[in-house]
C-alpha cells in the first residue's frame, strides 16, 4: 500500500508535447486552452475601445491632481454627528485644523469658510485666523468624541459651552499649544479653574493643558503681549536673546530666581476636593512640583505619561476646603513627599518616562498598581542610576502581592544586554520632607 | 540503514561535483546557463544590487538625508514640484511605451515623428529654463499669488522647474530612441544602459556631492537648481538591471528558478554586508551623517567600486528570451500594446489580486508595535526577536525548486493567502483574547510571525517566476512582452488603491493614531489600531484567493508557449539569414 502511495507521488513538471508548428503560422498558431495570438491585427473596429480609454486617461490625471491638490493644502476639517436619540443634539468627532485657528468653542456645529484670499494660509503660512471659523447655534454640541482635537499643534484656547455634557478624557490628547480650556459658568457637569478642566464638583480633574505654562508666564509677568496680541517672552539668555522658558539658573537668574519662577509656573496644587486624576490628565505637562490632596483615590491610566520635569511629587492636608491652585507657602496643614495616603489605585503607564522624579512611596491603601505604571523612569548613566531608583512600598511583600498588581509595574534599567529591575524596600518608613 | 544513507549522501555530493565539472562551460543538455555563469551571476548581481542600494542614499525627496540636512529644501516644495510635473507626465509615459516595447526599433515616419516632439521639447524646456518669466507675472494674478505663497517656490521659479520637467523628458526620450537601437541587438533589453549610463552617472554621483548647490542663499533659487541638478542626475540610469537578466536567463523553467534560488539568492550577501559597512566608514567621519564628506567621498567610491565591478561581470551574463532578430520583430503600435495587455487575462487576475491586497494599506507595521508598546523590548531582546523573525524565511528558500515541481502555481498560492488569513486571525484573537497576559499572547504573536515567515518565502519565489511566465505568455500573444504597456493597469488601479488607502488611515485617527505614536501606549487605543487593519487584511487574503481559483496558466501551457516563441525565432532567423538581413538579437534556445 505505501509502495503505490510511493508511486502516485509524482512531480508536476509536464511530459513536454511537442507542437509541430507550420512555419506560416508561427505568428497565429493557438496553444490549446489559450487565447489566440493577435499580432500586427487591426483595431479600427474599437472605436468605442478607443473613446473609453481616452475618457479614462483624462479622469486618471484629473484624480491624480485632485488628491496631490488635497495633499498641498491644509484646508483642515470639522466634523460632527448627529447623536442617536436626541435630535438637534451633536457630538464633536473631530477638529482638524488648518494651521492658523488658535481658538475654538464647543458650543453650536462649526464650519470652516475660505475666500480666494485665504490662499496662502491654506498652503501653510502660519498666520492666525479664527474668522474662518462660524457657529451654528442652531446646531447643539453636547459631547466631545474621544481624540477629537487629537495632535493639534496651533489651538492655544477651547471654550467649552454650557450644553456639552460629555466630553471624553482622551479628546484634547497631544494638543501640544493648549494653554486653556474654559468652561461656560453654566454648564451642569464641567468647571474649569483658572483654564484647567475639572468635573462640576472639582472631584475629578480631566484636563492640565500641555502649554498651560506659557499662560501661567504670562499671567506671573514673564511675559507680555505685543502690539498684534502674540506673547513675547521676557526671560533673556546670556546673550541678551529672547528665551522661551527658564530651565534653570544663569549668570542673570539666581537660584533664588529659578526657585521662584518654579514656584509661580511650573507648580501646580489640586484642589482638596479632587478624588481622581482622569487618565491622561498631566501628560507631557511641564511641571516640576505636584501637590496631590490627601483625599486621593485614584491616578488614571497615563495620569502622569512623559511629564519628564516633574521633580518631586508632593502631598498635603488641610482642615478647610481648598480650590486654590497656585502655590503659596500656608496653604496646607501638613505636607510630606511622594504620593497621599488613602490613595487606592495608580493606573498602567501612569508616570512612564518621568525621569526627574527621584523618590517614590506607595502607601499602604495602594491596592492597585497598572501594567509599566513606572516604565522607563529609571536611566542609567556613568554606572549610576537615576530616576525613580528605588521603590519605597509601605507593606511587607506578602501584603503588597495580596493587590492587584500588574506586570512590569517597576522601573527597568539597562544590565548587561538586558534590563534588570530596580530594588524594592518593603515595609518602608516615608522620608521626612526636606525643610 | 545508517549506512545507506551516508552511502546515498556521499553518491549525491559525487554527482554534483561532476555535473559542475562537466557543464562548467557548457550546459548540459536541455539547459542554457553553464555553471561558470552562475559565478557570474553571484558577482555580477552582489554588485550590481549593492550599487543600486548604495544610490538609495541620494533621492530628490524628503527622506534624503543630503536634501534636508545639506541642501534645506523646505519639505513643502517636493508636493509642488510634483504637481507641476503631474499633468504632463502621463504623456511622456505613453510616449515611452511605444519606444521600450519596440525595443527602441520604430517605422521611419513614428521615429521622425517622435524625435521632433522630443527636440521641441528640449528647445521650449531651454527656453522656459533661460527666459525670466519674472517681470511679466502680476503678483495679484490668483495662481501666482498661490505659487508666490509656497516656500522654496515661486511663480517665476514654477517656470523654470517646468522648463526642466520639459526638457528633461525632451533629451530622455531621444536618448531612449537613440541609445535602444545601438544597444539592444548587443547587450539585450535589460542591461543596455549601462553601457552608455555608467560613466556619466558616476561622474553624476560626484557632482552631487561637490557642486555648491547647497550654498546658494535664496531658497526659491535653490530649490530649482537642485531639482534641476537632481534631474540630470536621474537621465542616467543604474538600477538593478541584472537581477532582471538573470530572471529571464534560460527559458527552461527549472533552470531559471535554480539561479533564483541559488547564485541570485547568495548574491545579496555582499549587500548585507555593505549594510555593516557604509554606517561604519560614515562613523569614522567627524560630523557623521551631517558631513558632506559622506556625500564627496563615502558614497562615490563606495559606488563607482561597485560600478565598475557591475561592468565588469555584467557582459558574463545573458538573457535568453526566444525570440526574432530584432529587424524581423513584431512592430508594436499604439493601440496593438494598450489592447494587447488587455487580452492577456492573468494580468488582469494579478492585478486584481494586487487591487485587493491594498485593503491592507496604510496599516502600520503591527510587529514594531508589539515588539515596542505591548511587550516593551528594546535592545539585545529586540534585535534577537526581530533576527529570530526574519531569518526564519530564508532556510526554507532553498527549497524552492522542489516545492515548484511538486505544487502548482494555483495551489502554492492560495494557500499562502489562506495561511496569511489564518495566520493573521490568531494573533488578532490572542490579542483581544489574552492581552492582558502580556506573556501567553507575546508567544503565541511569535510562533505565528514565524510560522507566516516561514510560508511567506517560496509563495514569493514562485510568484515571481509566475510573472515572469506572464510576459511569455505576453509574448505569445502580442510578439512583444509589453512590460512598459503593463503599466496601465497601473493607471486603472492607482485612483482605486488610493481610495482604499485612505480608508485605514482615516479609522486609525478615529482612534487616536497620528503624528504622535505615544498613543500605542494607550492600552484600548493600541488594540484597535493594530486589530482593526489586520481584520482589513484578512479579508483582502481572503478575497485574493478568489483569482486564484480561475488560474489555469500551468507548466504544460508554459511549455507550449515557450515552443511558440523558440519556432518563431527559428523560423524568422531563417528568413533573415535567406534574404541576408542580420540576426542579431535573436535568440532560438
Amino acid at each position: 500500500m505505501k509502495k503505490d502511495k510511493a508511486k502516485t507521488k509524482k512531480t508536476l513538471v509536464a511530459e513536454e508535447e511537442i507542437l509541430e508548428i507550420p512555419e506560416d503560422e508561427i505568428w497565429t498558431y493557438q496553444i490549446d486552452g489559450l487565447a489566440a495570438p493577435k499580432i500586427n491585427a487591426s483595431y479600427k473596429d474599437k472605436k468605442l475601445g478607443k473613446v473609453l480609454f481616452v475618457l479614462f486617461i483624462i479622469f486618471a490625471i484629473a484624480v491624480s491632481m485632485f488628491f496631490s491638490v488635497r495633499a498641498l493644502l491644509n484646508t483642515g476639517t470639522l466634523e460632527y454627528k448627529e447623536i442617536e436619540g436626541k435630535a438637534g443634539e451633536y457630538e464633536l468627532i473631530q477638529f482638524s485644523n488648518n494651521g492658523s485657528i488658535t481658538e475654538f468653542r464647543v458650543e453650536g456645529a462649526a464650519s470652516l469658510n475660505y475666500d480666494a484670499e485665504d490662499a496662502g494660509m491654506l498652503l501653510g503660512e502660519a498666520q492666525t485666523n479664527n474668522d474662518v471659523v462660524s457657529y451654528d447655534k442652531s446646531k447643539k454640541v453636547t459631547k466631545i468624541h474621544e481624540y477629537a482635537f487629537n495632535c493639534d499643534g496651533t489651538l492655544q484656547v477651547i471654550r467649552i459651552g454650557a450644553d456639552v455634557t460629555d466630553i471624553d478624557a482622551k479628546s484634547f490628547y497631544s494638543c501640544w499649544a493648549l494653554q486653556c480650556i474654559y468652561v461656560d459658568k453654566n454648564n451642569p457637569n464641567y468647571c474649569d479653574i483658572d483654564g484647567v478642566l475639572y468635573n462640576k464638583d472639582m472631584t475629578e480633574i480631566i484636563c492640565y493643558p500641555i502649554d498651560h505654562d506659557r499662560y501661567l508666564r504670562l499671567k506671573n509677568g514673564y511675559a507680555h503681549l505685543d502690539e498684534n496680541g502674540v506673547q513675547v517672552s521676557d526671560l533673556v539668555d546670556d546673550d541678551g536673546k529672547e528665551m522661551e522658558e527658564l530651565w534653570g539658573t544663569t549668570k542673570k537668574y539666581d537660584e533664588k530666581y529659578f526657585e521662584e519662577y518654579n514656584l509661580k509656573v511650573r507648580t501646580y496644587v489640586l484642589p482638596s476636593t479632587v478624588e481622581k486624576i482622569g487618565p491622561l490628565c498631566f501628560n507631557y505637562a511641564n511641571l516640576r512640583y505636584v501637590y496631590l490632596p490627601e483625599g486621593l483615590k485614584e491616578i488614571g491610566t497615563l495620569g502622569f505619561f512623559d511629564a519628564g520635569n516633574i521633580n518631586a511629587i508632593y502631598s498635603y492636608k488641610t482642615d478647610k476646603v481648598n480650590t486654590e491652585t497656585a502655590y503659596s507657602p500656608d496653604m496646607f496643614q501638613t505636607v510630606y513627599p511622594s504620593l497621599p495616603e488613602g490613595l487606592e489605585k495608580i493606573g498602567s503607564d501612569c508616570f512612564t518616562k518621568d525621569r526627574g522624579l527621584t523618590y517614590m512611596y506607595i502607601p499602604s491603601s495602594v491596592k492597585y498598581i497598572g501594567h509599566h505604571a513606572f516604565w522607563d523612569a529609571v536611566y542609567k548613566e556613568d554606572g549610576e542610576l537615576h530616576g525613580i531608583s528605588q521603590m519605597n512600598v509601605a507593606v511587607d511583600e506578602a501584603t503588597f502581592e495580596k493587590g492587584e498588581i500588574g506586570s512590569s509595574w517597576l522601573p527597568k534599567y539597562d544590565y548587561m544586554l538586558f534590563k534588570k529591575n530596580i530594588d524594592v524596600n518593603y515595609s518602608a518608613e516615608r522620608v521626612q520632607m526636606p525643610q | 540503514m545508517e549506512e545507506k544513507q551516508k552511502s546515498s549522501l556521499i553518491d549525491k555530493t559525487k554527482w554534483l561535483f561532476n555535473e559542475i565539472k562537466t557543464h562548467w562551460n557548457t550546459p548540459a543538455e536541455g539547459k542554457y546557463v553553464p555553471y561558470k555563469e552562475y559565478l557570474d551571476i553571484w558577482l555580477a548581481v552582489g554588485s550590481n544590487y549593492s550599487g543600486t542600494k548604495v544610490l538609495e542614499y541620494i533621492s530628490f525627496a524628503a527622506g534624503c538625508y543630503l536634501i534636508m540636512f545639506h541642501y534645506n529644501l523646505p519639505y513643502v516644495a517636493f508636493s509642488a514640484i510634483a504637481l507641476i510635473n503631474m499633468p504632463l507626465q502621463k504623456l511622456w509615459d505613453l510616449l515611452a511605451w511605444i519606444i521600450n516595447d519596440n525595443l527602441g526599433f520604430l517605422p521611419k515616419k513614428k521615429e521622425r515623428t517622435l524625435y521632433s516632439i522630443y527636440f521641441f521639447s528640449i528647445i521650449l524646456g531651454i527656453f522656459l529654463m533661460a527666459f525670466n518669466f519674472k517681470p511679466y507675472l502680476n503678483p495679484n494674478n490668483a495662481v501666482v499669488a498661490a505659487l508666490n505663497s509656497i516656500r522654496g517656490v515661486s511663480a517665476a521659479s514654477a517656470i523654470k522647474m517646468l522648463g526642466t520637467h520639459i526638457l528633461w523628458n525632451g533629451w530622455a526620450g531621444a536618448r531612449n530612441i537613440f541609445w535602444r537601437k545601438k544597444l539592444v541587438p548587443k547587450f539585450g533589453r535589460y542591461k543596455y544602459f549601462l553601457y552608455c549610463d555608467i560613466v556619466p552617472k558616476c561622474i553624476m554621483v560626484i557632482l552631487i556631492g561637490w557642486l555648491p548647490v547647497y550654498n546658494i542663499q535664496d531658497v526659491v533659487t535653490r530649490v530649482w537648481v537642485a531639482n534641476a541638478l537632481f534631474a540630470l542626475y536621474n537621465l542616467f540610469g543604474y538600477n538593478n538591471c541584472l537581477e532582471t537578466c538573470t530572471q529571464n536567463i534560460s527559458p527552461n523553467m527549472q533552470e531559471r528558478i535554480l539561479v533564483r534560488t541559488y547564485p541570485l539568492k547568495l548574491s545579496h550577501i555582499l549587500n548585507s554586508v555593505m549594510v555593516l559597512v557604509i554606517p561604519m566608514a560614515i562613523g569614522f567621519l567627524k560630523d557623521e551623517w551631517a558631513d558632506i564628506n559622506v556625500y564627496k567621498y563615502v558614497i562615490p567610491i563606495i559606488f563607482i567600486s561597485f560600478a565598475i565591478l557591475t561592468m565588469v561581470f555584467s557582459n558574463r551574463i545573458k538573457e535568453r528570451i526566444p525570440q526574432p532578430p530584432i529587424e524581423e520583430k513584431v512592430q508594436i503600435s499604439f493601440w496593438d500594446g494598450i489592447f494587447g495587455v488587455m487580452r492577456n487575462k492573468y494580468k488582469w487576475m494579478l492585478n486584481i489580486v494586487g487591487l485587493l491586497d491594498s485593503l491592507g494599506n496604510g496599516m502600520l507595521a503591527f510587529t514594531t508595535v508589539v515588539y515596542l508598546y505591548t511587550f516593551r523590548l528594546s535592545g539585545l531582546s529586540y534585535g534577537l526577536l526581530i533576527s529570530l523573525v526574519s531569518f526564519a524565511g530564508t532556510p526554507p528558500d532553498f527549497f524552492t525548486p522542489y516545492f515548484i515541481k511538486r505544487f502548482s502555481y494555483k495551489q502554492v498560492m492560495i494557500f499562502y493567502y489562506l495561511s496569511r488569513a489564518i495566520g493573521y486571525g490568531i494573533v488578532v484573537a490572542a490579542i483581544i483574547l489574552c492581552g492582558d497576559n502580556v506573556t501567553l499572547c507575546g508567544i503565541i504573536c511569535v510562533i505565528m510571525l514565524i510560522l507566516m515567515e516561514t510560508t511567506h518565502t517560496i509563495p514569493m519565489a514562485i510568484h515571481h517566476d509566475m510573472e515572469i511566465r506572464v510576459n511569455d505568455y505576453q509574448m505569445y500573444l502580442s510578439g512583444e512582452r509589453l512590460e512598459s504597456f503593463s503599466g496601465i493597469f497601473g493607471w486603472f488601479t492607482s485612483p482605486i488603491t488610493t481610495l482604499i488607502g485612505l480608508i485605514i488611515p482615516i479609522l486609525l485617527l478615529k482612534f487616536g493614531f497620528n503624528s504622535n505614536w505615544d498613543v500605542l501606549f494607550v492600552d484600548a487605543s493600541r488594540v484597535k489600531i493594530i486589530v482593526i487593519p489586520i481584520l482589513f487584511d484578512i479579508a483582502g487574503y481572503l478575497l485574493m484567493t478568489i483569482p486564484y481559483f480561475f488560474w489555469d496558466y500551468d507548466s504544460a501551457k508554459q511549455n507550449k508557449v515557450i515552443q511558440v516563441l523558440k519556432r518563431r525565432a527559428e523560423v524568422t532567423e531563417k528568413l533573415a539569414a535567406e534574404q541576408n538581413e542580420s540576426a542579431e538579437g535573436s535568440f532560438v534556445g
